[in-house]
């Protein structure tokens, strides 16, 4: 289905030395600075760190929403400069359009290609069926679930066959059961598609389930502050939440994350009180500390 | 912490491969999750006064009673010729106004009257709903449409449709294209505010949504930002038909020679009282209609509002 027509896996961002700052109320805030990064073809990556990190302001230069001050963003070798469909998009908030069915939702992006309509029609019942939504297809998304309406915004996404999909927290508004759910929904679909994934999350054990690779971010000014390799074999599962190589990884990962939090709330809360929850890092865990 | 929830939670650990045929299988459980269907068989309840009144024969009854008590307070104070302050004793009875209403239509008079306002009406209307929406998204849209359109709209927006009588009529060539004109603007400022409202209230990640699948700026306005502002648009353009009535009535008994409101003013002036009840009732009846009839096609171009469980008690 998102077989690439030339062969060649494609789907490869590339993100060098970037820098984004805005002007709010007249001061200019730097939200990601000097950020390096890539997704290899069919990798899975998750770029977490504490909130207003400048995590989604990345992935909005990635996604082509927002333009960078300096450096440079690249598919497959190709300059970023807009959104477009070979980039799919899920967000944190329901992104659907409540004025169309499920399938036409789906549909749309092939609309945008001028699709014929009994092709997108096709396309797009093949897609809903292979995530379980095809009873839904002509309902209206206010008449579905929140995690309902994240998977048709996943399969909506997918339906253009775009080399790279750019999620951005896009389980952070449901509740902890369909949030699991959906991250077993979401690495069976990858293992199946596989096309390139930046995945954007706050939620540690989100991120290791999911990903090949974490980045970890700092706080405001956005930098990287790590890149972990997450050494765990696919298919992944949840039992895996349990084994010492997993939780070695959500305390190295924490441990980092801590250092920012605070780092971000000017370190005025100190380390004095904190002793109890400081952690070291597992002896399993971090396989690359850069 | 969560990590003990989650385990009791999952499913049981897939030890093959989860390749996507499994997805059938998962689908029940998504269910039981996310909440599918959570309707069974009502069960059966005592009588309730307030489930009868929400049903359709129970609203049958209480609309009836409720003009019944209208036509009986009207019928009662006109009968005896009340006189507290608000004096009925020259008000005519509700079967004065029924014979006014057989008498009337032995011509064609009447009808011609009602056929000339509804016209004046659709045409200002109209007019008003075409410019109005086009120049609201244009000026929700693009910020120098707003930089250029606003400032005029606002110098005119507080000058009531009705004090541009004077100045339509040395303005337009024919009283009827006046008339129609102080309709249009009476209809035109609601329908635009709204509409400028409605694409200004369209949440942002929808734009970044279309864009992402790849559409361009024809593409967003025709499914994104029409389709986004309708309800507001559908709100102006109620408004609109209501001030629309407004002014033309106001328009007819001033200038007109024509139309219901000219009637109503008429009666007045030749001392037929009924005919002054039959014409209010008629332009409510009128307004009554038109305000249905947007109702109605709301609910034809909005199919997907409503779809969800209804909120009002």
């Amino acid at each position: 289905m998102n077989a690439q027509s030339n062969g060649i896996q494609a789907g490869h961002i590339e993100v060098r030395d970037l820098n984004i700052s805005f002007r709010a109320r007249g001061e200019t805030v730097q939200a990601v600075k000097s950020v390096s990064l890539n997704v290899q073809p069919g990798e899975f990556v998750s770029l977490i760190g504490p909130s207003g990190c400048g995590k989604s302001t990345l992935m909005n230069a990635v996604a082509g929403f927002t333009r960078a001050n300096s450096g440079t963003l690249t598919l497959d070798g190709k300059r970023i400069d807009g959104p477009g469909s070979d980039r799919g998009v899920v967000f944190q908030q329901y992104s659907l359009f409540p004025w169309m069915t499920v399938r036409k939702n789906v549909e749309f992006g092939l609309k945008m290609k001028n699709v014929s309509p009994a092709q997108r029609e096709t396309q797009a019942r093949t897609l809903l069926g292979l995530a379980g939504l095809l009873a839904f297809e002509n309902h209206y998304p206010s008449q579905l679930s929140g995690g309902m309406k994240q998977r048709v915004g996943i399969v909506r996404a997918l339906a253009t066959s775009p080399q790279v999909l750019l999620m951005d927290e896009p389980f952070g508004a449901l509740d902890s059961q369909t949030r699991s759910v959906m991250q077993e929904i979401l690495t069976n679909m990858w293992q199946r598609l596989r096309l390139s994934v930046l995945f954007i999350t706050h939620d540690i054990e989100e991120a290791i389930f999911l990903s090949d690779r974490i980045y970890v971010m700092t706080a405001r000014p956005g930098r990287i502050k790590a890149e972990i390799k997450v050494p765990l074999p696919r298919p992944r599962t949840p039992d895996m939440m349990d084994t010492p190589e997993f939780t070695g990884l959500i305390r190295s990962i924490k441990k980092l994350i801590r250092e920012e939090s605070l780092a971000a709330m000017g370190g005025e809360l100190g380390d004095g009180g904190y002793d109890g929850l400081s952690m070291e890092i597992g002896p399993q865990g971090v396989a690359n500390v850069l | 912490m969560a990590l003990s929830d989650r385990q009791s939670l999952a499913p049981p650990p897939a030890a093959q491969v989860p390749s996507l045929p499994r997805t059938p299988i998962r689908q029940p459980r998504l269910e039981a999750i996310e909440g599918g269907a959570a309707a069974g068989a009502a069960p059966a309840m005592p009588f309730s006064l307030k489930h009868w009144l929400e049903s359709g024969l129970g609203g049958a009854v209480l609309g009836s009673f409720s003009i019944a008590m209208v036509l009986l307070g009207w019928y009662l104070a006109t009968r005896y010729k009340l006189d507290f302050y608000v004096r009925f004793a020259n008000i005519p009875t509700p079967m004065d106004v029924w014979h006014s209403i057989l008498e009337v239509n032995r011509s064609t008079k009447f009808a011609v009257n009602i056929g000339i306002s509804v016209r004046r009406v659709l045409l200002g209307f109209f007019g008003a709903a075409i410019v109005g929406t086009v120049l609201g998204i244009m000026v929700g849209r693009y910020r120098i449409c707003r930089s250029l359109a606003m400032p005029a709209m606002e110098l005119f927006r507080p000058i009531p449709a009705i004090a541009w009588v004077p100045m339509a009529i040395m303005l337009w060539p024919s009283n009827e294209v006046s008339i129609v004109f102080i309709t249009f603007l009476g209809a035109f400022f609601p329908i635009l505010i709204n509409t400028i409202h409605g694409v200004e209230e369209i949440d942002e990640v929808l734009f970044r949504a279309a864009h992402s699948l790849g559409a361009k700026e024809k593409d967003v306005i025709l499914h994104v930002v029409i389709p986004g502002a309708l309800q507001h648009i559908f709100t102006g353009l109620a408004v609109g038909m209501g001030v629309a009535w407004v002014s033309l009535i106001a328009a007819e008994m001033i200038s007109g020679q024509f139309g219901i409101g000219y009637f109503t003013w008429e009666a007045y002036s030749l001392i037929s009282y009924p005919d002054i009840a039959l014409g209010m009732i008629t332009i409510g009846v009128l307004g009554l209609l038109c305000s249905k009839a947007i109702h109605i096609c709301s609910k034809l171009a909005m199919p997907w509002m409503g779809v969800a469980a209804g909120a009002r008690k």
